[in-house]
């Protein structure tokens, strides 16, 4: 049976290209986000644990020494010493200090190292000059900024050791540059290394760390064990040990975005499982009348069912083994790329573990293998007879196919109210649960769904694309388990984007809300004095300020002997102000009251507050706002009256909605103008912190649609390979049309039609779906925060739409141009 | 098995014979070097308009590649085909498609309708593909002829052959074509679905003076036609006007088949 399915794979190799290259694809994906987890982990193993190489076993402190007690590292070293095996020992002292560089006025932190007097313990390399050899010569990280050459002065820093003399400041000269490259903590802050007694000097009067070199020969463990029984005291490590102790400590960030991509890596194998089983489902259907003859002549259906697995396995491995070369390559890619930006990760040279070749094999192979049971089976279904009938799809409504609602539904029902439910509850866990739980159901159900829909859509096309149309939704519902399958793939990597940019959308709203109730003016301008008249109408006139309203600011006494500041607001200010929900605008003869200012003036709200100023005395009502920031607001007119010497020094100022551009434009603006004319006042305003936040959104947003596109692009891929395969079973069809007079344009129109009844319904089935989990996610994650405002961004859900709608179109291009080349005369000739 | 037409009725009075479709020295030569077979060799033929005429000869004696020249389906190697006035091979393939569209229509052995379109929608498709809204008069006549009753609503693959076949001729006629191409219509029918298929296409020339040229292998069925033209190796090899079956059967026995 091998050699059959040699020759089928090699017959049918165009066939099956694209579904090999979907498995590429998400093998490739898989593969290079181990690859770059592997490098970076390398990387930072190399950089972090530099400091032990060299070193056999390394000794630590462990638990607390008592308050003068001699170094006890001290004393180890000089018992480590005279153990066999051992060459030589290192005592590595740190202590902080502050460089100032010549020519700067302020002085940066640093921490200075000392260097091991044995050559073979000094881990340090120089990128430039020398290691000091003498005292008051020191080597530097490229942090600091200091140059070979450069004399600076370094003071160490006062460690509070009582009795010790302060320190004194002291020229020193920099001889050479310390090259930490891929060290994490390098960028952090700078490094000082200098001789061992140079840090004595300083006031490092304690090691840190012994670090032992074993003679040539020796064995590292037994050392370790004999340092462990010689020094009872410390934590005893080889040095390999200590060097994966502590890059553990600074991947641990690295492994986290290593399973979040691995989340999306995990997408991407799923949606190519569905082309991948479409794909051998359109083959096995193709092939029915083949595999019948097989029957006939004998074989059983066992044989029929291994050789339609065993070419899943020949592609799979083929596959894979691309997919892991493409995973590699695009590894190499990225991380020749990050290493010329600066980034928290680092990458050296990159890593491929033997591990990330063995996953990136044995999941392609598995999963081209698991998704071709199915069609397997189906195979073993085929009768001999079907060798002498023409071949019809099977019906939709089959008994496993209502075995598949029902379960589809009793998933999909429950699972949807209880996300609902559990998001507005705030519940995120539960919640994500239930959503993973009904995107299932609706998977199930995508087999009734997407025909039901693809037909709905059919109509409404019809009018527009007329023969062609109608022909493209009859073809897209002759097979409705494979169009399903097709859309379903493209169905998975529209719901998640939609989902992700709804969310964004919700998260953005929801901040914002909360941003304008927490500060409900756009600008603030405050004056030192009273702001004149003209330079409020000047700031008024500013382009992009919306509505400008002058606060009046005076002193005002009350009950129990209190003096206060007040504010007095115009009628204006409830036309500047974004939000009254947590400081709301006082009416005239109301005083609005922080829960501060109440329990001072010791009133309730719906009370009356008797305020005297330097103008006269008033009673005005109370009304309490628990979330004011606000002491005590009045309107202006009310204040005037208590205050005589109350003038406007605070101007509130709104910003015309035009983009964060243009608000940051009219921000400057309206700092210019202030600057000008009342040096001491001061601008603040939220615009800069609302587009900081928005900035972190998109960029989060490009990213996560940049991940899920790799699905988008395998499920895009399963259009055009759906539609590949139709228009080989359709050649007659083609022909017969092409010689009623159907034109090339209009067969290739046809097609494109019938790609995009696929993906647009996918499309459309996606957003709306994607809009619904984005809203329940954003609720689930939020509603804790933050009263939750939800927000549909329709222009980028339309774009969402329009662009897979399009991409499936696009798909159609290549076998749209082979369906027309096909001659009518050989189509009827059959 | 009854003879489906036992009364030869003589062909009515036509007016002086005008060439619907003609071919002057068609040739058509596939492959190359030692693997070229000439399927026609330098054919002259005409076929009068409301004529019912059949072409007959052994197997690959070039009827298919014929008809499919001259139906504008097939490119020649040399020599020209007519259609009325308009010379096909100096078409190109839009304008060829067009042609077939508006002034042709076809029948196969098989494979005939489209499997996504119910029966109706097939006797339509020609004219909606043309854009052209159908005759509500000839439309019934047609639909009347096909003896199809309630099941033109029906997919193909729920019509019996015979049935397949009515709807076949029906879409067929219902642009009223030039010329309608029959490629042997009745090859996979028994006797009797024939018979109500070549009715069809008799009526159609009888009474509404559409032109028709059948391949066929069927003696019975070329007795339907008004002549009948024989191919041998490609060429024209003799004709016969009024034929009856057994006029048609001694014709094939000297050709030898
Ligand atoms: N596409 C092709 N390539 C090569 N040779 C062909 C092709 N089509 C037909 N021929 C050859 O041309 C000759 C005429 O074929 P054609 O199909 O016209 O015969 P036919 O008279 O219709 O035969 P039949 O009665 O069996 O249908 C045959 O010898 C055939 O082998
Ligand atoms: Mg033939």
């Amino acid at each position: 049976m091998l050699t059959t399915t040699l020759a089928q794979v090699r017959a049918h190799a165009g066939r099956v290209l694209a579904s090999c290259l979907a498995i590429v694809i998400a093998v490739g994906f898989v593969v290079a986000t181990l690859c770059l987890n592997a490098s970076s982990r390398a990387s930072v193993l190399d950089a972090v644990g530099a400091q032990y190489r060299g070193s056999a076993v390394v000794l630590s402190e462990t638990g607390d020494r008592a308050e003068g007690a001699p170094d006890p590292l001290a004393a180890a070293a000089t018992a480590v010493a005279a153990l066999p095996g051992v060459r030589a020992t290192a005592l590595d002292r740190t202590t902080p200090v502050q460089l100032r560089l010549p020519g700067r006025s302020g002085s940066s932190f640093a921490v200075a190292t000392g260097l091991a007097d044995d050559p073979g313990l000094r881990w340090q390399r120089v990128s430039a000059g020398r290691l000091p050899t003498g005292p008051d010569e020191i080597a530097v990280s490229e942090r600091t900024g200091a140059g070979v050459g450069t004399v600076v002065t370094l003071t160490p820093e006062d460690l509070g050791e009582v009795d010790a003399v302060p320190p004194a400041p002291r020229e020193v000269r920099v001889v050479g540059v310390v090259d930490l490259r891929g060290d994490p903590r390098a960028g952090v802050t700078g490094q000082v290394f200098a001789s061992d007694a140079d840090l004595t000097t300083w006031g490092a009067a304690t090691a840190d760390l012994l670090r032992v070199a074993a003679a040539p020969g020796a064995d590292v463990a037994a050392l370790r064990d004999a340092v462990t029984a010689a020094v009872p005291a410390a934590e005893v490590l080889t040095g390999d040990e200590a060097a994966a102790q502590a890059a553990a400590a600074f991947t641990g960030d690295a492994a986290n975005l290593t399973s979040v991509l691995l989340v999306f890596g995990a997408v991407a194998v799923l949606v190519a499982a569905l082309v991948i089983a479409n794909t051998f489902a359109v083959l096995v259907a193709q092939r029915t009348r083949e595999l019948a003859l097989l029957r006939c002549v004998g074989a059983t259906s066992g044989q029929v069912a291994r050789s339609v697995l065993a070419e899943a396995a020949v592609v799979g491995v083929l596959a894979s083994a691309a997919g892991v070369g493409a995973g590699v390559g695009l590894a190499a890619a990225v991380s020749a790329l990050v290493s010329r930006t600066t980034s928290p990760i680092p990458l050296g040279a990159v890593v491929v573990p033997a591990s990330a070749v063995a996953v990136g094999l044995v999941l392609g192979t598995a999963v081209t293998v698991l998704a071709a049971l199915a069609p397997a089976r189906g195979a073993t279904r085929v009768a001999p007879l079907a060798a002498l009938r023409p071949v019809q799809p099977p019906p939709v409504r089959s008994r496993a196919g209502a075995l598949r609602l029902a379960l589809g539904l009793v998933v999909l029902v429950p699972s949807a109210v209880a996300l609902v439910v559990l998001s507005r509850a705030g519940m995120l866990t539960a919640a994500v649960g239930a959503g993973a739980l009904s995107f299932l159901g609706v998977l199930l159900l995508a087999r009734r769904l997407v025909p039901a829909a693809v037909s709905v859509a059919g109509l409404l096309v019809r009018p527009l694309g007329g023969v062609p149309a109608r022909l493209a939704q009859g073809n897209a519902l002759r097979n409705p388990r494979r169009t399903a399958a097709t859309a379903t793939a493209l169905l998975i990597g529209v719901t998640l984007t939609s989902a992700m940019v709804v969310g964004a959308a919700s998260t953005r709203a929801t901040a914002t809300q909360a941003l304008v109730a927490g500060y409900p003016t756009d600008v603030v301008v405050e004056g030192a004095d009273a702001v004149p008249t003209d330079v409020q109408g000047r700031i008024a006139a500013v382009p992009g300020v919306a509505g400008t309203s002058p606060v009046t600011t005076g002193e005002v006494s009350g009950p129990r002997e209190t003096t206060a500041g007040a504010q007095g607001v115009e009628a204006s200010a409830a036309g500047v102000v974004r939000s009254q929900q947590r400081s709301p605008l006082p009416r005239d003869g109301e005083a609005v009251l922080s829960v501060s200012a109440a329990d001072t003036f010791g009133v309730a709200d719906g009370g009356t507050l008797p305020l005297t100023g330097s103008a006269g005395t008033q009673e005005l009502r109370v009304r309490v706002a628990p979330d004011s920031e606000q002491f005590l607001v009045l309107t202006a007119a009310d204040l005037r009256r208590l205050d005589g010497a109350a003038a406007v020094t605070v101007v509130w100022v709104r910003l015309a909605d035009a983009g964060d551009r243009a608000q940051e434009r009219a921000v400057d603006a309206v700092t210019d103008v202030v600057t000008d004319s009342l040096p001491s006042s001061s601008v603040s305003g939220v615009v800069a912190e609302r587009s900081s936040y928005d900035q972190l959104l998109r960029t989060f947003l490009l990213v996560v649609t940049g991940l899920l596109g790799v699905a988008v692009v395998i499920a895009l891929l399963g259009v055009g390979n759906t539609l590949a395969l139709s228009v080989v079973e359709r050649r007659q069809e083609s022909g017969l049309l092409r010689a009623l007079g159907l034109t090339r344009g209009q067969l290739r129109a046809q097609l494109a039609w019938e790609a995009l009844l696929v993906a647009g319904v996918a499309a459309v089935l996606g957003v709306v779906l994607g809009s619904g989990y984005g809203l329940a996610g954003t609720a689930a994650v939020l509603s804790a925060e933050a009263p939750v405002v939800l927000a549909l961004p329709w222009a980028q859900l339309a774009g969402i739409v329009a662009v897979a709608a399009g991409a499936g179109v696009l798909a159609s291009v290549l076998p749209a141009r082979r369906a027309a080349r096909t001659s009518p005369v050989a189509a009827i000739a059959g | 098995m009854p003879e489906p037409h036992p009364t030869r009725t003589a062909p009515p009075p036509r007016r002086p014979a005008e060439a619907a479709v003609s071919a002057v020295a068609l040739t058509k030569t596939y492959g190359r070097g030692d693997a070229a077979v000439t399927a026609l060799d330098a054919v002259d033929v005409t076929f009068d308009r409301a004529a019912f005429t059949a072409i007959m000869g052994p197997s690959g004696s070039g009827k298919s590649t014929l008809m499919h020249c001259l139906a504008g389906l097939d490119t020649a190697t040399s020599g020209q085909v007519f259609l009325g006035g308009t010379a096909l091979t100096a078409l190109r393939d839009r304008e060829l498609t067009v042609l077939r569209r508006d002034r042709i229509g076809f029948v196969f052995q098989s494979f005939n309708l489209l499997p996504v379109l119910d029966a109706q929608e097939n006797v339509l498709l020609p004219l909606q593909l043309a854009g052209r809204r159908p005759d509500e008069q000839w439309l019934r006549d047609v639909v009347a002829r096909l003896g199809l009753g309630d099941r033109l609503h029906h997919r193909p693959h729920e019509l019996s052959g015979g049935q397949q076949q009515r709807v076949a001729v029906a879409r067929a006629l219902l642009p009223r074509p030039d010329v309608v191409f029959a490629d042997e219509p009745t090859g996979n029918l028994d006797s009797r679905s024939g018979a109500e298929v070549l009715g069809l296409l008799r009526g159609s020339v009888r009474e509404f003076g559409q032109t028709v040229v059948m391949v066929t292998h069927d003696p019975v069925a070329a007795s339907y036609a008004d002549r009948v033209v024989l191919l041998a190796d490609g060429r024209v090899a003799g004709e016969i006007s009024a034929p009856t079956t057994d006029d048609v059967v001694d014709a094939l026995r000297t050709l030898g088949v």
